[in-house]
């Protein structure tokens, strides 16, 4: 079987990527590929290195070797507002929302649209919820442009947060925990919205502890431990009871 | 969010009718623009607090601003005969100044805003005095100023100025805080400032704006008030009203946790403690009991506004309820639990199955 992961361009791909923080060692020798509408599920231990990884795929901070290539072309970050320029994307575990803000507001936090009004720019209110319950229909969510966020169940909330993430068209999403905070019920509402963004040719990385979510819906699980990729394999070539031995290091590497 | 202004509004209605019915002096012409004088010229600072309370911080200093600044402004024009666009101009830049060093402060030191405008109110009182001897600065019988004295204390058709500039300055506050992209992000790094950094606003620039523009607005009130007064005596002059426009803001809706508030209901707070003040006098109620009566209904107004809220929040919740069959039980618990809780909202309502 051809994977997604053998066949055509990776969106990103990074070969030996190694971070040091003064003589601490947090990642090392790290190589992997994602392809366009790919799923991959990022797993491992705390302070395994997930998030040291996912920063600086972020551009949080640049990795101390290593070289990293996005849709091709190698790519430096040096501030995350560079990452996001060529389409990285990422969802933080506590949501970053503005509880005080309606859903539209939050979809355009730090990109509103605005119109002219001779040499002042206002808010373009009416754009801005028109844009948003567009993507909220594209994510197959209910959530109302102009709901507060405060008023919202977790799951409308990743439903906000994943839909920023479609307003800037990134092509890759990273996702951390998603699923930590909320009930049985909305995760399923949540990976649901994984899967849209699948369809749209998005690349998503799932960073999560809970195996049974990233089973549901990664293509592909790496592991990670002790700053090292211990394993990059298809879901359908593994089990959860492999990648828990992984990641707790019962078994070396696969 | 208009509610709470509508529920202000008609509380400054009931409480003026009913003054108004017991002693009719309160609702004579004079008294009203008297009223509206001194709403005028409280109100134009306590926007500057409310932009600051909204980014959830606070300026306590702008009473010590208003005697630095005071005794300054009065010696530039006297001693140093200074033309008075000048002095004007230089007492503003000094309050944007004054603004800006505290919001440097705040977000590049990273100190506490109530800890930097503590000390300031400390410094600039002892400035002042320093500065002046301690003595009372006042105009001669020249006319060093009186352009800008008739400007600053005159009136339009009977309208007194101040208010006239309360008006346009809420006005131009309402515009950038309601409908500009800069007061959306007040409101975003008042509630969430992680949540703005991430989405690229930068939240340092957003919120050291605020304290200049409360330094300038201070600057402005400066110059109200020395043409009010026609003296600054540094030791006094100005001292508490940093706490009035804290009252005002508060009392018009701002949330001290941030995000929150609207330049309407600072306006309207505004007006209601003014009223308060003017109620004790025209009643006959002891004239020490000032601050008491002011400290009750602020107390009173918030309680009763945190509990409609939670009233409200409870019934949206159970719409919510039944509008999606089984979800956010957990939700509707927690809100039930904490009226005052926006704040610990459902980020916290899971289970980690």
């Amino acid at each position: 079987m051809v994977t997604p992961h053998d066949a055509g361009l990776a969106v990103l791909e990074l070969k030996g990527i190694g971070k040091e923080f003064g003589a601490i060692r947090a990642l090392h020798g790290v190589d992997l590929r994602v392809s366009p509408g790919e799923v991959v599920g990022l797993m491992g231990d705390n302070g395994a290195g997930k998030s040291t990884l996912v920063k600086i795929i972020a551009g949080n901070f640049p990795p101390t070797h290593g070289e990293m290539r996005f849709d091709g072309k190698p790519v430096h970050f040096a501030r995350p507002i560079d990452a996001r320029a060529v389409g990285i994307e990422v969802v933080y575990q506590d949501l970053a929302l503005a509880d005080n803000l309606t859903a539209a507001a939050n979809v355009f936090l730090g990109r509103e649209l605005k119109r002219k009004l001779g040499p002042f720019a206002l808010l373009d209110h009416k754009a801005m919820a028109a844009r948003a319950l567009e993507l909220f229909g594209e994510l197959r969510s209910e959530t109302r442009p102009h709901d507060l966020v405060k008023q919202m169940s977790g799951g409308q909330r990743q439903a906000v947060a994943i839909a920023r993430t479609r307003l800037s068209n990134a092509k890759l999403v990273m996702m951390d925990e998603p699923t930590a905070a909320i009930s049985v019920r909305q995760v399923e509402q949540v990976l649901s919205l994984i899967h849209r963004l699948k369809e749209q040719g998005v690349a998503v990385m799932l960073i999560s502890h809970r195996m049974p979510d990233v089973f549901a819906v990664c293509d592909r699980v790496v592991v990670m431990r002790r700053g090292e990729k211990r394993a990059d394999k298809a879901i359908g070539d593994t089990s959860p009871e492999e990648v828990t031995s992984l990641i707790t290091g019962a078994k070396e590497a696969a | 969010m208009m509610k709470k202004e509508l529920g202000l509004f008609l509380l400054l209605a009931v409480i003026s009718a009913i003054t108004g019915a017991i002693n009719p002096a309160f609702l004579s012409f004079v008294n009203l623009l008297n009223m509206a004088n001194l709403i005028g010229l409280f109100g134009v600072f306590a926007l500057g607090e409310g932009l600051v309370i909204i980014t959830g911080g606070i300026d306590l200093s702008l009473g010590s601003m208003f005697a630095l600044l005071g005794v300054v402004f009065i010696d530039l024009l006297t001693t140093y005969q200074v033309p008075w666009p000048f002095a004007l101009l230089l007492v503003l830049m000094g309050g944007l100044a004054l603004g800006g060093i505290q919001g440097f402060l705040i977000t590049r030191l990273k100190m506490q805003p109530f800890i930097v405008t503590l000390c300031g109110l400390l410094i600039y009182r002892g400035a002042a005095r320093y500065y002046t001897s301690d003595s009372t600065r006042g105009f001669g019988y020249g006319d060093e100023a009186n352009t800008l004295s008739n400007i600053a204390s005159g009136n339009v058709a009977g309208i007194p100025n101040t208010f006239i500039f309360l008006i346009i300055l809420a006005v131009i506050l309402g515009v950038l805080l309601h409908r500009s992209v800069y007061g959306r992000w007040l409101y975003a790094v008042g509630k969430n400032e992680e949540a703005a950094r991430f989405s690229g606003i930068r939240t340092n620039l957003v919120i050291a704006t605020a304290y200049v523009i409360s330094g300038g607005l201070a600057g402005v009130s400066t110059v109200l008030f020395v043409f009010y007064t026609n003296s600054v005596s540094p030791s006094s002059f100005g001292n508490f009203y940093e706490l009035y426009a804290i009252a005002a803001a508060v009392l018009g809706g701002c949330s001290l946790r941030g995000g929150e508030g609207s330049i309407l209901g600072i306006v309207l707070g505004t007006a209601l403690l003014q009223v308060l003040q003017n109620l004790v006098n025209i009643l006959g109620i002891p004239n020490s009991l000032n601050f008491a009566v002011m400290g009750t209904v602020i107390l009173i107004g918030v309680l009763a506004d945190q509990q409609l809220q939670a009233r409200r929040r409870r019934k949206a919740a159970l719409a919510g309820l039944a509008r999606t069959a089984p979800k956010s039980k957990e939700n509707t618990r927690l809100q039930n639990a904490s009226p005052h809780g926006a704040a610990a909202l459902p980020t916290t309502t899971g289970d980690q199955a």
